[in-house]
């Protein structure tokens, strides 16, 4: 029965991602005139020759059903996601996969203190409920949700990196510099890591914690706790054993779901600290309507999150028995 | 950007149906039947074996299991203290089975839940005594308490989904308080979980099941079979068959009745109802409003019930056997505990209430083995059930309870 | 409303949107009109001092001018979206909830499809394309300019699915009580069913999370003009930031160019917060009887 379970998640995945595939084919056909005039944009006195010439390239001669559609998606299957407008041409494939790394250390880093902080401080705050630093926690975390993240990134930027130069500003490896070792290269990068991965870390571990101090205290309710405090059992043995197992479920369930959330603060707060990863590539894109990276980067996205939600689904299923079985 | 509700993966749980619930009833029963054999080869004490069960190390022999002496504990809440358990006293002797009756509030949960000290937060044992073999249990400290618990007093709740860890398996569940309480290696432990899942009727594959994947009767057994696991002298049962269906309720108090024989324990039946208490106990407690109303043998007390509440329990019980007629229900309701009236608290809704009832607690006296509290019955008088209002009684029974 | 202010996070809530919302509705009562960079009346990025309390942007406009205009976007923009929002939400989910069956299952994918996809990530891309479909004219809506508008839209049409979910659930309860079956006994239509009975009891339920939703809408908005997706001659809260970044305010050490706007908005969304969560634990039933 476990494969029922996991074979509906992952058939629903997979038609949420061709979903999301055929939505973004069709916005791009979707805009306005002609999508060659867009593409023609930037480039003056545009000929009939040339606009005959995109559409050839472009494969906007066929007709959209079922031809375009369909080499739409063929194409897409391989990984060509068309050419970026404003970098002259260039594969989006590569155009994005040049910028995802360090979004993927920022924010993976980030990601992975915040689950482990965030669960601890919830876990500690649930089980010990009361007293001013449950208080004190729960205000501090409702500001926090009200902040967005490029907002506190330009805080956390003004204080700590010009007030009190701690901390580099700008980007990820400072300009121009020259490193005698991997060790002074690395240094610099871990300079530029800190201040951007604070604000990562913060505003997830206070949603975090917000979630599993709510799934831990519904869990001391539950009746299988009280019987086993009557036990005997150490305190200690009733919350890892017992608390902890049952308040995890929820807890994967929000993450998971929270991650589509997080999306936005990430593109954002790329932008306040010049990060050299996707949110400054999505945003540089938008600026300039570049759209086939605009949509590859949407395409990206939306299927991370629906691979994470997967995962989160898969997570759930070896921690709860009562969906495999 | 509010979160939104997560998708709920509990519409994937699928419960047993009834003709599965049938089944493993009638192979629990099988199994129970064959008891005998089972008990003295699993290292599970029987009744004759108790008494050289190894003690507690202050406790006296020659005292009486448990004695319970006006217990009170009190709730803080905003609006003033609830007495939630208002000067309770009584006795329970070795192998002897006390049920405790009365409606929902009146502080019979609570009372259990004292003599193991799990009270919520807000709750505190204010005054009196708990005497486990002459071991006095309310001074101690959380940690001292904890040799006492499950190793002398086991507790087993309502099987409802939520008394079982619904993400660990029954055996390691059972297993759990041997290894940790009682200090065996991981592996005797889950033997003896065996052998006391086999004692409840429960097959001894079963134990690889989870919670969810048990019938209501079989969770119920798994239940006790836990609260047996480290050989306790008491087991309470705190509504133990009111989720359960009428037949696989029957069962369950059969098993009861069984292991109480044959293991020599001692049972406190908590219980709103009076047909269960009938059925198992020897003796039995009515309170109302946080105090006793009326305690002692259960012929005795259900035959010839004198405390008015009693009566009025009673009566309000559908009898297979009589005549049809209107059920009585007693009006009113209990009274609010922040502000409980003075006197008994029963007066507001006694039919028999007189001057005195509302100004006098009523003290407890002793008729036949049975003690009661209530006016109508001072010390010296004859004791006789009374059952038409005395010549003091003041007229109509108000129809709301007041305040 | 008596018992909300009796809560402490009801009361402070409504009194920070008090103030928020009488500043939206006549800002030029307090600060004048909007300046613009031809009467903009300082130089620029000057520091806080007597003659501006929160100091100029790099145009010289005066910064307390400009948030308090701001108020007035911002809150438009959120009123706004959060109709559509509601409107959109509630439609789907009584129906999908009374009417049951395939229209149910149809409609849940479709939410569930939404719920899935990153709303902002979905903003992000629908705005620039409608917007360049409907153009950049100057021409208003209610005295918002296109491009808003199209914010406006873009935002309801990608927020609605939570609401959705949490009215149909409520409609599915609804459903199975007495006086549905006496209605349909009656004769009434399904419409008038949704409509008179179903629609009354499900208000309570719709205004906690009307609230929530403003909120969510508030920072959807601030994140997008931060992208600059929205509009420099009316600009909201977000726009602001959006030319603080552009301008350098952080690195520039121009404080008062983002912390105005930026406290504005973490107040409002914190406000609408507060409220939102004292009105839920009011009216929902449920999380009552937990208390």
């Amino acid at each position: 029965m476990k494969v029922g379970y996991l074979g509906r998640r992952l058939a629903s995945a997979f038609v949420t991602i061709l979903l999301i595939a055929l939505i973004n084919f069709l916005l791009f056909r979707a805009m306005p005139g002609s999508p060659e005039r867009i593409l023609m944009r930037n480039t003056p006195n545009v000929t009939e020759e040339m606009k005959q010439a995109a559409r050839v390239r472009w494969g906007l001669d066929k007709p959209v059903f079922p031809d375009q559609l369909i080499a739409y998606f063929q194409s897409t299957a391989r990984g060509d996601l068309g050419f970026s407008f404003a970098a002259r041409g260039a594969p989006v494939l590569d155009v994005i996969s040049a910028r995802i790394w360090p979004t993927i250390i920022l924010f993976g880093l980030g990601e992975l203190l915040a689950i482990i902080g965030g669960l601890a401080l919830g876990a500690y705050t649930g089980w010990k409920r009361g007293g001013w630093v449950d208080q004190v926690g729960n205000g501090v975390s409702l500001v926090l949700y009200a902040t967005p993240y490029f907002l506190l990134g330009m805080a956390f930027l003004l204080i700590f990196g010009l007030a009190l130069r701690w901390f580099p500003t700008y980007g990820m490896l400072t300009a121009g510099a020259q490193y005698h070792s991997i060790w002074d290269r690395a240094a610099d990068f871990g300079s530029h890591l800190v201040l951007p991965l604070v604000v990562v870390a913060i505003g997830l571990i206070g949603q975090y914690a917000i979630i599993m101090r709510s799934s831990i205290i519904e869990t001391l309710s539950e009746e299988y706790v009280t019987t086993a405090r009557a036990m005997g059992l150490r305190d200690s043995r009733v919350l890892r054993h017992h608390a902890l197992p049952n308040a995890l479920l929820p807890t994967v369930s929000l993450i998971a779901i929270n991650l589509g959330y997080i999306v936005a603060g990430a593109i954002t707060l790329e932008v306040v600290f010049n990060w050299p990863g996707l949110g400054t590539l999505t945003v540089e894109a938008l600026t300039a309507r570049d759209y086939p990276v605009l949509q590859g980067v949407f395409l990206l996205l939306c299927v991370s999150v629906v691979l994470a939600n997967l995962a989160a689904d898969l997570v759930y299923a070896m921690l709860d028995p009562r969906v495999r079985t | 950007m509010s979160l939104p509700i997560p998708p709920s993966a509990r519409d994937d749980i699928t419960p047993p149906d009834v003709e599965t619930e049938e089944l493993e009833e009638q192979e629990a029963l099988d199994a129970v039947a064959a008891i005998e054999e089972v008990a003295p080869s699993a290292g599970i004490t029987t009744a004759a074996q108790r008494r050289q069960r190894p003690l507690p190390k202050l406790a006296d022999p020659a005292a009486p299991l448990l004695v319970v002496e006006d217990l009170k504990t009190y709730f803080s809440t905003g609006s003033g203290p609830v007495r939630a358990v208002d000067g309770v006293s009584f006795k329970v002797e070795h192998g002897e089975a006390l049920g405790i009756a009365g409606e929902s509030g009146c502080g019979k949960t609570t009372t259990a839940l004292s003599l193991v000290r799990i009270l919520p937060a807000n709750a505190k044992i204010m005054s009196g005594s708990i005497s486990l073999m002459g071991i006095d249990l309310v001074p101690k400290s959380d940690n001292a308490l904890r040799r006492y618990r499950w190793r002398e007093i086991s507790i087993v709740f309502q099987g409802a989904m939520n008394a079982l860890n619904p993400v660990r398996r029954i055996r390691d569940q059972i297993a759990e308080p041997i290894e940790e309480r009682l200090g065996e290696t991981p592996k005797a432990a889950r033997k003896r979980a065996g052998d006391l899942l086999e004692l409840v009727g429960i097959p001894r594959k079963r134990g690889d099941a989870y919670p969810h994947q048990l019938s209501g009767g079989m969770r119920q057994r798994a239940m006790i079979a836990m609260a047996l696991a480290c050989d306790p002298a008491i087991v309470i049962g705190d509504e133990p068959t009111t989720a359960l269906d009428v037949m696989v309720q029957a069962q369950i108090l059969e098993l009861l009745e069984d292991l109480r024989q044959k293991l020599g324990l001692s049972l406190i039946l908590i219980t709103h109802d009076l047909s269960v208490i009938a059925e198992t106990c020897d003796r039995v407690m009515v309170m109302y409003a946080g105090r006793i109303a009326e305690e002692g043998p259960v012929d005795e007390v259900f035959r010839r019930p004198r405390h008015p509440y009693t009566q009025k329990l009673m009566a309000a019980f559908p009898n297979i056997h009589a005549d049809r007629r209107t059920l009585d229900v007693i009006p009113g309701e209990p009274p609010d505990l922040r502000q409980p009236p003075p006197g008994c608290r029963f007066s507001p809704r006694c039919p028999f209430v007189m001057p005195v009832c509302r100004e006098v607690v009523p003290p407890e006296t002793t008729f036949s083995g049975v003690r009661v509290a209530c006016h109508l019955y001072p010390a010296g008088s004859d004791g006789v059930p009374v059952t038409v209002p005395p010549a003091e009684a003041l007229g109509e029974m108000p129809v709301a309870a007041p305040g | 409303m008596g018992q909300l202010v009796r809560r402490p996070e009801g009361l402070i809530g409504v009194v920070i949107l008090t103030i928020f919302f009488v500043l939206a509705v006549v800002p030029v009562l307090f600060v004048g009109p909007l300046q613009t960079a031809v009467t903009a009346t300082g130089s620029r990025l000057e520091a806080p001092s007597a003659a501006h309390i929160f100091g100029t942007d790099e145009l010289g406009r005066d910064m307390l001018n400009l948030t308090v205009h701001g108020a007035r976007i911002s809150l438009s923009i959120g009123l706004l979206a959060t109709f559509v929002t509601v409107a959109l939400g509630v439609v789907v989910g009584i129906v999908a909830g009374f009417v049951g069956g395939f229209a149910d299952s149809g409609l849940m994918r479709v939410t569930d499809f939404f719920l899935v996809i990153p709303t902002f990530v979905l903003a992000l891309i629908l705005t620039p394309i409608i917007q360049d479909v409907v153009g950049s004219a100057a021409t208003e809506v209610f005295g918002i300019r296109m491009s808003l508008v199209v914010i406006i839209f873009v935002i309801g049409i990608t927020s609605w699915s939570s609401t959705a979910r949490i009215i149909r659930s409520q409609t599915l309860s609804l459903r199975e009580r007495a006086f549905v079956d006496r209605a349909r006994v009656v004769g009434s239509s399904n419409g008038h069913i949704m409509r008179r009975h179903i629609l009354p009891n499900v208000i309570n339920l719709i205004v906690a999370n009307a609230v929530l939703t403003f909120a969510g809408a508030v920072l959807l908005e601030t994140t997008l003009s931060f992208v600059g997706l929205g509009d420099p001659f009316q600009p909201s809260w977000g726009q602001l930031l959006n030319a603080a970044e552009e301008v350098g305010a952080a690195t520039l050490g121009a404080w008062w160019y983002f912390v105005p706007p930026g406290a504005c908005i973490v107040l409002v969304v914190f406000a609408f917060t507060l409220l939102g969560t004292a009105l839920d634990d009011l009216l929902n039933p449920r999380r009552r009887m937990r208390r």
